[in-house]
C-alpha cells in the first residue's frame, strides 16, 4: 500500500466508530433523492394523463416530495455536524503526531526542521488538510456509489440501452482523472512549495521587524513579497486549472449523458414506452448519478494531492517513522482536557561521570573530546564561530552527528536526544525562547513542581528582583504576546526553566552574555553553591572563566586547550590571544585614567 | 428547447427534428462548459491578483504598525491573518464569480422565460426566490460572527505552533515535549469548538435553503398540474418549469456547498478590514533630518511607560550629546536602556518630554530620513531565511557585491564569507550567535548614519573578535554620534559621557573620565566590581 493509502485507512480507522456513524449518516443525503426521483415520475406521469389521477392526488405527491427534501435537509444537518468532529480530530491526530515526533521522536529534529517555522507551519497547515479531505472524499464516494447502485437497476429497468449508454461516459471520466494523476500531483506539489514559500517569508518579515523597522526597509521587504507572490500565483492558477479542467470534463460528460437520453428516448417516447415521468426521473437522477464520476474524479485527483502533502509532512518526521506513525491513532481530545503528560520516569543513576569521545560535526567540530565529572564546572570558550554552541548541541543530541560517541556513567548512549533530558539534563540555549504564557508555565512546561520551588529556581537564577516587579508575578503573560523582559531578564527565565528541573547536569550556552557584572556574579555564586551538581557553561566572560575546574578551548571546531584559566594563559596561544584582548582593554583603561 | 422536445415527442415529429434537438443540446452543454473553464480561469487570475495585492497591503499596513502592535501578535498569528484570511477570501471569489454570478444570470433568465410562458407561475418564482434569498442573506449574516470566531481560533493554534517550533530545542532539551501536545491538544480542542459551532449554523442554512427549494419545487408542479388540467399549460412546458426549477437550485446548491469557505471568507473579510483598522500610534513627520555630518542628540526631561500596564519605565531622563560624541549606557538589566535606546530610534514615542535628533523633534521627523540617518545594532539579531546577501541588504537593492564584501570584511566575517560555496547567494543557515552580531555590524557598515545605536551589540563576541573589529566600529562611530549600551564595561573605554541608569531613571550622569576619576561615583564602582582598571 502507498503511504498515503496507509494514512488515510488510518485516519479513518482510528475512531472507526465515528467514522462510520458519520458515512451511514451520510449516506441517505446520497441515498433519500433515489425516493424524489420516483416521487417526481409519478408527479409527471399523473400531470401528462399517463396515469389518470385527481388533482389532488397529485398535490399530495408534490407535498410528498417536499417531505423527502425535509427529511435530507435535517439529514444533513445531522451528518455535518457529526463530520466536524472527525475533521478536526483527524487534522489533530496529524498535527499532533508531527509535532510529537518533531518534539520527542529519537533522533535530532534539527535535520528534518525547514529552515523557518513559518514553512513548518504551512506544512501542519495545508498539507494536513490535503490528506484530510482525500479521507473524508471516501464517504461521498460511498454515498455516490449507494446511489448509483440502487439508481442503474431502477433505470435499466425502464430502459436497459439508454442506462448502459449513460454509464459509459462515466467510465471515460474515470480513466482520465487516472492517467492525468501524475500532471497533477506535480503542479499541485510546486504549487504547495511555493504558497510554503510565501507563508514562511511572511513569517519571517514580522519574526525580523525591528530590523526592517529600524533600518526602515519596509518598501525592499514588500517588493520581495510581491515576487514570492507572482511565483505563488501562476502555480497557484495552473494547479487549479488542472483540477477545474478535469471538473469541467466531468460535468461535461453530464450533460452530454442528458443530451444521449433525450436523443435515444425520442422513438422510445414516440411509441409511448418511455413517458414524460421516466424522462423526469431519468433527468432527476442523471443529475444525482453524476455525483459518482465527480466523486471518483475528486478522489483521483486527491490522491496525488494527498501523496505530495504526506511526503511533505512525513519529511518532518524522524527517519526510522512511516506513514503509520504520522497517522498513530493514540487519543484526540477535543471535548475533554487532555490527561497530563506522564511524569519523565525516574532516572537510575546520578551522574557519576558524562564522557564525549571524538564529537565530530561535518564541517563545524573535529573529534572533541568532553569529560564532565560530576561536582566540576566546566567552561567552553573560543572564538567567534569555534563551535561552542555547536558542542553543546552536539552533546544534546540535538545535531546530527558523523561520528562520536556519547558515554553515561561508563554506558554509551543510544540516542542522546531523548537521553539527556530532565532528570538527567537541562538545558537554557544561546538565544531565550519564551513562549505566550504565564511565568509559571514557561517555567514550568508541564513539570508539577510548586511555586515554591518555581520561585526557588527564579533566585538560582538571580531573578527575585526583577520578579517583584512583575505586575502579577508568576502569573505575568511574558514571551511575545507578554510582557516585554529585557534580554538579560529572558536569559535568566530561560535559565531557571532548566534549574527548575533539578538536573543532575546543567547545561547553558552564553547565559550572562546581556548580564551587568554584579548580576552576573550573583548568578554564577548561586548556581555554583546550590544548583546542579555538574555544570557545563558556554562564555568568554571572566565571572564564569574564573571558576572553572576546566576550561575547554576550542578553536576551529578542534580542542585548542584544556585545563584550568591560569595554565591556560600560561601555556595555551588561543587562550592567551582571546585573553589578550582583556589586557589591551585594560592598558587602554590606564591610559584614559592617566589623562 | 426541453420543452418543444417533449412536446413534439407527444406530437409525433419526425425522428430527425428531434435528433437535431438533442444535438443542440449536446453543443450547447459542451460550449457552456467551456465558457465555465474559461470564467475559471479568468476568475482565479483575479482572484490572485485581487488577493495577492491584499496580502501586500495588509503587510504593508502591519509593517507600518508600532511595535506595540507586533508585542501583541506572534509571526505565526500575522501568518494567517495575512496569508491565510486571505486565501480564504481567494478561495470564495472564484467560486463567488463562477457560482453566484452566474447563478443569478441563470436565475434572471429563468424568471424571464417563466414569466413569458405564463406570468402568474413567473410572478409566483419571483416573490419566492426573493424571499429565500432575503432569508439567506439575513441568515448570513447571524453565521459571520460564529466564522469570525472560528478564524481567530484557527490564527491562535498557529501562533501558538510558530512559537513552539522556533524553540523545538529549548522544549526538547528541557523535557517538555509531551507537554506541548498536550498544550497543542488544547487549542485544537478551542479550535474545534468555534468550528463546531460555526458548522451547525452553516449546515441549518445549508438545510434550510435545500428544503426552501423543493417546497418551492412542489409549488411549481402544483401550479403546474393545476394550469395542464386547466388546459392552459401543455405537459412540455410543464416538464420545462419543473428544469428550470432544478436549473435554479443547482447555482445555489454549488453556493452552498462552499458555504464554509463562504462564511469564512466573510469572516476572513471581516478580519482584514479590523487589521487595516487599526492605527499606528506614531503619525509620521515631515522634516526630514540633516542629510550629512554626526547629528547631536538631546533627550529632554522624557518619561515612558506602556500603554498596556501603564507603569513607569522610564522618567525625567536629560541627555545632551554634541554631534560626534558618544554616550555609554549602563544600568541592571530591566533598567530601561533598551527602552531609552528604541525612543532615540522612535519605535515608540515618549510619554513626556522630547527626543530630538540633529535638531528635529522626532515627532516631526520624516520617517524615510530617520531611518536613514539613525542605525541600530541589537544583542539579539534577527536574521532572515534568505541569501547572504539579502540578510546583509535587508532585500533592498544591493550597493554592489564589492561593498559587501567589504562590510563583511570589515565585520571579521571576510573568513567566514570566504568559505561560503555560492558567495553571497549562499543561503543564509547555521550562523552562530556572536556570527549574527558580526553580521548585524555589516549591515550597519553599509549604511551612513549620523547617530548609531549599540545595545549590547559585541555581548555575544569574545575580548579577541571585538578587538578584531575595533578597526571597523571605530570606523562605524568616527565622526557619528552614538549611544553605547554594553555591560562589559572595557567596551565603554572611548566613550565621552556615562549614564547610569536605575529604575528607569539617570542616577549618574556626566564625562566617562570624570566619574572614572571619582572614587565615590557608581560607574567607578562597577569598573572595580568588573575588574577593569580605572
Amino acid at each position: 500500500m502507498t503511504p498515503v493509502m496507509r494514512v488515510a485507512t488510518r485516519l479513518a480507522a482510528f475512531d472507526l466508530r465515528r467514522y462510520l456513524v458519520g458515512a451511514l449518516l451520510w449516506l441517505p443525503v446520497h441515498v433519500l433523492p433515489l425516493a424524489g426521483g420516483l416521487v417526481l415520475q409519478r408527479v409527471f406521469d399523473q400531470i401528462s394523463g399517463h396515469e389518470p389521477a385527481a388533482l389532488r392526488a397529485t398535490l399530495w405527491w408534490c407535498a410528498a416530495f417536499v417531505g423527502v427534501e425535509l427529511v435530507r435537509g435535517v439529514v444533513i444537518v445531522v451528518a455535518w455536524t457529526y463530520g466536524v468532529y472527525w475533521w478536526c480530530a483527524a487534522a489533530t491526530l496529524l498535527r499532533s503526531n508531527v509535532l510529537r515526533s518533531v518534539l520527542t521522536a529519537r533522533g535530532p529534529a534539527a535535520a528534518r526542521l525547514p529552515h523557518s517555522p513559518g514553512e513548518a507551519v504551512a506544512r501542519l497547515r495545508d498539507d494536513v488538510a490535503d490528506t484530510v479531505d482525500f479521507t473524508d472524499e471516501s464517504v461521498s464516494l460511498m454515498g455516490t456509489t449507494l446511489f448509483a447502485l440502487v439508481a442503474l437497476p431502477i433505470m435499466a429497468s425502464v430502459d436497459p440501452v439508454i442506462t448502459l449508454v449513460l454509464v459509459l461516459p462515466m467510465i471515460a471520466v474515470g480513466v482520465l482523472s487516472r492517467s492525468l494523476r501524475r500532471v497533477i500531483a506535480r503542479l499541485h506539489g510546486r504549487a504547495r512549495r511555493l504558497g510554503a514559500a510565501v507563508t514562511a517569508y511572511v513569517g519571517e518579515v514580522f519574526g525580523g521587524v525591528l530590523a526592517i523597522k529600524t533600518a526602515g526597509a519596509e518598501a525592499a521587504a514588500l517588493e520581495r513579497l510581491r515576487a514570492h507572490n507572482r511565483r505563488r500565483r501562476a502555480a497557484a492558477v495552473r494547479d487549479r486549472m488542472a483540477t477545474d479542467l478535469l471538473d469541467a470534463t466531468t460535468t461535461t460528460t453530464v450533460e452530454l449523458s442528458i443530451g444521449l437520453v433525450l436523443l435515444l428516448a425520442a422513438p422510445a417516447m414516440r411509441g409511448g414506452d418511455f413517458t414524460v415521468g421516466d424522462l423526469a426521473l431519468f433527468t432527476s437522477y442523471i443529475g444525482w448519478l453524476t455525483a459518482l464520476p465527480r466523486s471518483i474524479g475528486t478522489i483521483l485527483y486527491r490522491l496525488p494531492q494527498a501523496a505530495v502533502a504526506t511526503e511533505r509532512l512525513s519529511a518532518l518526521m524522524a527517519p526510522h517513522e512511516d506513514a503509520a506513525t504520522l497517522a498513530r491513532g493514540d487519543g484526540v481530545w477535543l471535548h475533554r482536557d487532555p490527561p497530563p503528560a506522564p511524569p519523565p520516569p525516574r532516572h537510575s543513576g546520578p551522574l557519576r561521570v558524562l564522557e564525549a569521545r571524538g564529537l565530530t560535526v561535518h564541517g563545524l567540530l573535529h573529534d572533541v573530546d568532553v569529560r564532565l565529572e560530576r561536582g566540576s564546572f566546566t567552561v567552553v570558550t573560543g572564538a567567534v564561530g569555534a563551535g561552542k554552541t555547536t558542542l553543546v548541541r552536539a552533546l544534546l543530541g540535538l545535531l546530527p552527528l558523523d561520528a562520536g560517541t556519547i558515554v553515561w556513567n561508563g554506558t554509551p548512549v543510544a540516542d542522546p536526544g531523548t537521553f539527556l533530558v530532565p532528570g538527567r539534563a537541562a538545558y537554557a540555549g544561546q538565544v531565550p525562547r519564551l513562549f505566550s504564557a504565564t511565568l509559571r508555565e514557561n517555567l514550568l512546561l508541564g513539570r508539577p513542581e510548586s511555586d515554591d520551588d518555581v520561585r526557588r529556581a527564579l533566585e538560582l537564577a538571580a531573578f527575585e528582583r526583577d520578579l517583584a516587579e512583575l505586575p502579577d508575578g508568576l502569573g505575568t503573560v511574558v514571551g511575545p504576546r507578554g510582557v516585554r523582559l529585557s534580554g538579560g531578564q529572558a536569559q535568566r527565565v530561560t535559565a531557571a526553566r532548566a534549574l527548575v528541573r533539578d538536573p543532575d547536569l546543567l547545561l547553558v550556552d552564553d547565559l550572562s552574555s546581556a548580564l551587568d557584572v554584579e548580576t552576573e556574579r550573583l548568578l554564577w555564586e548561586r548556581i555554583a553553591g546550590d544548583g546542579p551538581p555538574t555544570v557545563l557553561v558556554v562564555s568568554h566572560r571572566q565571572a564564569a572563566l574564573e571558576r572553572a575546574d576546566q576550561v575547554i578551548v576550542l578553536d576551529g571546531g578542534r580542542v585548542a586547550g584544556r585545563g584550568r584559566l591560569p595554565d591556560l594563559l600560561a601555556h595555551c596561544p588561543e587562550m592567551r590571544r582571546l585573553w589578550h584582548a582583556e589586557l589591551v582593554t585594560e592598558a587602554t583603561e590606564d591610559r584614559a585614567g592617566a589623562e | 428547447m426541453t420543452r418543444q422536445f417533449v412536446d413534439d415527442a407527444g406530437g409525433g415529429a419526425g425522428l430527425r427534428h428531434l435528433t437535431l434537438i438533442a444535438l443542440g443540446y449536446l453543443a450547447l452543454a459542451v460550449a457552456g462548459q467551456a465558457a465555465r473553464t474559461v470564467t475559471a480561469w479568468l476568475a482565479s487570475r483575479l482572484a490572485w491578483d485581487g488577493t495577492d495585492r491584499l496580502r501586500e497591503r495588509l503587510t504593508e499596513h502591519a509593517l507600518g504598525l508600532d511595535l506595540a502592535f507586533h508585542g501583541r501578535h506572534t509571526p505565526g498569528e500575522l501568518i494567517e491573518r495575512v496569508d491565510g484570511d486571505v486565501v480564504a477570501v481567494a478561495d470564495f471569489v472564484v467560486a463567488f464569480v463562477l457560482d453566484v454570478v452566474a447563478g443569478v444570470l441563470l436565475l434572471a433568465g429563468v424568471l424571464v422565460v417563466v414569466c413569458t410562458v405564463d406570468w402568474r407561475i413567473g410572478c409566483a418564482l419571483l416573490a419566492y426566490c426573493v424571499v429565500v434569498g432575503y432569508g439567506m442573506a439575513r441568515a448570513q449574516r447571524l453565521a459571520v460572527p460564529s466564522a469570525a470566531r472560528s478564524r481567530a481560533a484557527s490564527a491562535t493554534l498557529v501562533g501558538m505552533l510558530e512559537e513552539r517550533l522556533a524553540g523545538v530545542e529549548d522544549i526538547r532539551a528541557n523535557g517538555a515535549g509531551e507537554h506541548t501536545v498536550r498544550r497543542f491538544h488544547q487549542v485544537s480542542a478551542a479550535l474545534f469548538r468555534a468550528e463546531n459551532r460555526d458548522a451547525r449554523i452553516g449546515t441549518m442554512l445549508l438545510a434550510g435553503t435545500s428544503v426552501a427549494f423543493a417546497a418551492g419545487t412542489a409549488v411549481m408542479l402544483g401550479l403546474a398540474a393545476w394550469a395542464v388540467e386547466a388546459g392552459t399549460l401543455t405537459v412540455g412546458t410543464a416538464v420545462l418549469l419543473f428544469q428550470y426549477t432544478l436549473m435554479v437550485r443547482a447555482p445555489f446548491e454549488r453556493l452552498i456547498d462552499q458555504i464554509r469557505r463562504y462564511q469564512s471568507a466573510l469572516a476572513g473579510l471581516a478580519r482584514i478590514a479590523a487589521l487595516l483598522a487599526e492605527k499606528p500610534a506614531l503619525t509620521p513627520g515631515t522634516s526630514p533630518l540633516p542629510a550629512a555630518g554626526p547629528l547631536g542628540l538631546r533627550v529632554e526631561g522624557v518619561g515612558f511607560s506602556y500603554p498596556d500596564d501603564g507603569e513607569q519605565v522610564l522618567s525625567g531622563i536629560d541627555v545632551t550629546l554634541a554631534p560626534g560624541e558618544t554616550l555609554g549606557l549602563v544600568g541592571r538589566t530591566g533598567s530601561g536602556k533598551t527602552t531609552l535606546a528604541r525612543l532615540v530610534l522612535r519605535l515608540h514615542d515618549p510619554v513626556e518630554g522630547r527626543v530630538r535628533v540633529g535638531g528635529v523633534d522626532l515627532r516631526e521627523a520624516d520617517p524615510r530620513s530617520l531611518r536613514g540617518r539613525i542605525g541600530m545594532v541589537t544583542q539579539d539579531v534577527q536574521l532572515f531565511a534568505a541569501s547572504v546577501r539579502d540578510n546583509l541588504t535587508l532585500f533592498r537593492p544591493s550597493p554592489g557585491d564589492e561593498r559587501l564584501w567589504q562590510a563583511l570584511e570589515h565585520a571579521g566575517l571576510g573568513e567566514w564569507a570566504a568559505g561560503l560555496p555560492d558567495g553571497l547567494d549562499t543561503e543564509l543557515r547555521g550562523l552562530s550567535a556572536g556570527q549574527a552580531q558580526l553580521l548585524a555590524f555589516a549591515r550597519a557598515f553599509l549604511s551612513d548614519p549620523g547617530l548609531v545605536v549599540l545595545d549590547e551589540a559585541s555581548s555575544r563576541l569574545d575580548p579577541a573578535t571585538e578587538r578584531r573589529i575595533e578597526d571597523g566600529m571605530s570606523r562605524l562611530l568616527r565622526d557619528r554620534t552614538g549611544v553605547i549600551i554594553a555591560h562589559r564595561l572595557s567596551s565603554l573605554s572611548r566613550v565621552d559621557k556615562i549614564a547610569v541608569l536605575d529604575h528607569g531613571k539617570i542616577v549618574e550622569y556626566g564625562r566617562r573620565a570624570d566619574l572614572a576619576a571619582d572614587p565615590d561615583s557608581r560607574f567607578g564602582r562597577l569598573l572595580d566590581l568588573a575588574g577593569v582598571r580605572r
